[in-house]
């Protein structure tokens, strides 16, 4: 992880945990549907969070294709970078 | 309950975690989604088995389903023309009903443009996935019904979500995007679930500051709100100011089917590209005619609004005498928050004992994953129907228990 993505995970996983409905520790490869429960309702929820932590557009079908902690960071990433 | 093959990689297996929820509520009495009715009474009236109930969830706001005007237009429609159009309304499924219902509509809304679809489902499909397209962005508001999340699905656009019912949320997120590309804001004018209504009015003007064209779908508020039932947009003063408004013809109007009004004449090219609205057969003519003859209902007598509003003031205020707390205002739409989805479904079959059908609506169709007894009121009513449905409600931990 650059610097840049380590800091956009450490608060990702600050996010996700507030809505986590498993005690399931938040690592990259964290599954977040299936590890931390958060159905993709919430998940749309989660990401009006971003994009607001982070100022950007997010859009929902992004989201879709997200399975693991990493894709969100990676796709956070993406779209921070503009 | 039904069998789910529980090999790795069954097509059903993903069922499974639904037919332990479904399992948990049939333990508690009737199966409270898709039940059935055995005989239809009149709009607000309808027998379950033996036992006569009263209809507090029909969508029926104007009670128009047994209306004499709604249902000789119906029949002669079908001895005039048959009980199908057999086709879509680019090839031979347009009948000079469909066109007269178009005119009509076009002439009420004081729009430029109509769309007349098979359903209100389609007509939000037909007109949002058409408009916004590849490069273009659409808005929506977090709370938005099914319908436009599908619509959002099946468009190229990107699609953003804002905060529900906040037009501050609205013009943060809009200032965010790009410069390129169309932007169309989509709201409801009263929400489906809650009861509650817009800002249309500040939405129009935060799309406008910010480039954007906007939709309403008022698939609950026509019939309710505005001069004659013109809707939410008409009440807040600013239906000239919307650019689409979409409705449904399966509430107020009393029939199925759905369309979408536009000032722009432009709006009339979604009728060649829109798949949902070319790659399904037209609306029946007897649901064409039905719907038609609720519009002329509509545009000339206000007399079943006002008596739906009496209505809605006396459950509304009779629940919260009765110590419920709607999550809404006064409206024709009476959402009564409860703890968890096995108390509601608890409480609706009390109800449905009572001679009471509220709807139920549990997560993941409600916002805030709420569970909630829905309750829908039709100016066909009667004041001691009301008070019968108050009663219940007043007894309801009794029922419950
Ligand atoms: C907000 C909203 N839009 C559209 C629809 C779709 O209407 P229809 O029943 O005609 O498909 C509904 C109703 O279910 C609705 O609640």
């Amino acid at each position: 992880m650059t610097s840049d993505t380590s800091a956009i995970f450490d608060q990702i996983s600050k996010i996700l945990s507030a809505h986590a409905k498993t005690d399931t520790p938040i690592t990259p490869e964290t599954r977040i549907a299936a590890d931390l429960a958060i159905d993709s309702v919430e998940m749309f929820d989660i990401v009006m969070e971003i994009e607001d932590a982070y100022d950007i557009s997010f859009p929902i079908e992004e989201a879709s294709d997200i399975d693991s902690v990493q894709s969100l960071v990676d796709t956070i990433g993406r779209l921070t970078d503009v | 309950m039904f069998d789910i093959d529980s090999k790795k990689n069954g097509i059903f297996a993903k069922f499974a975690p639904l037919a332990k929820r479904a399992e948990a509520v049939s333990t508690l009495g009737r199966q409270p989604f898709g039940m059935t009715f055995d005989a239809m009474l009149s709009p607000t009236r309808a027998r379950v088995g033996n036992a006569e109930v009263v209809l507090a969830g029909t969508n029926n706001y104007l009670g128009l389903t047994y209306d004499p005007r709604c249902m000789s237009a119906a029949k002669d429609a079908i001895d005039r023309q048959g009980t199908a159009t057999t086709g879509s309304r680019l090839a031979n499924g347009t009948y000079s009903d469909h066109v007269d219902l178009e005119s009509a509509l076009r002439d009420f809304f004081g729009a430029a443009s109509a769309l007349v679809c098979t359903t209100g489902y389609q007509a939000n499909l037909a007109s949002i996935s058409a408009l916004a397209g590849r490069g273009d962005h659409l808005l929506i508001d977090a709370d938005s019904h099914a319908c436009i999340y599908d619509a959002c699905r099946l468009s190229d656009a990107e699609t953003i979500r804002f905060r529900h019912n906040s037009p501050e949320d609205l013009a943060k997120r809009l200032s965010r995007l790009p410069a390129e590309g169309a932007r169309l804001v989509v709201i409801e004018g009263l929400y489906s679930m809650l009861g509650d209504v817009a800002p249309v009015a500040e939405f129009v003007d935060v799309a406008h500051a910010h480039d954007a064209m906007i939709f309403v779908d008022e698939a609950h508020s026509i019939g309710c709100y505005g001069t004659n039932g013109r809707g939410v947009a008409d009440a807040q003063g600013v239906l000239d100011k919307v650019d689409f408004l979409s409705g449904t013809f399966s509430k107020s109007f009393a029939s199925i089917g759905g369309f979408c009004v536009s000032r722009h004449a432009a709006f009339e090219y979604v009728r060649l590209v829109s798949r949902p609205y070319l790659f399904t057969a037209s609306g029946s003519p007897a649901n064409v005619a039905a719907a038609h003859a609720a519009l002329s209902v509509m545009a000339e007598d206000t007399s079943r609004m006002e008596s739906l509003w009496a209505r809605a003031h006396q459950l509304h205020a009779g629940l919260v005498d009765a110590g419920f707390e709607p999550a809404s205002p006064t409206g024709p739409i009476i959402a009564v928050p409860r703890p968890d989805e096995l108390t509601a479904v608890r409480e609706w079959n009390a109800l449905l004992r009572a001679g009471i059908y509220v709807n139920i609506a549990v997560p993941p169709a409600t916002p805030q994953a709420r569970s909630l007894l829905r309750l829908s009121v039709s100016a066909a009513h009667s004041e001691a129907e009301i008070d019968q449905i108050i009663g219940a409600f007043r007894q309801l931990s009794a029922l419950a228990a």
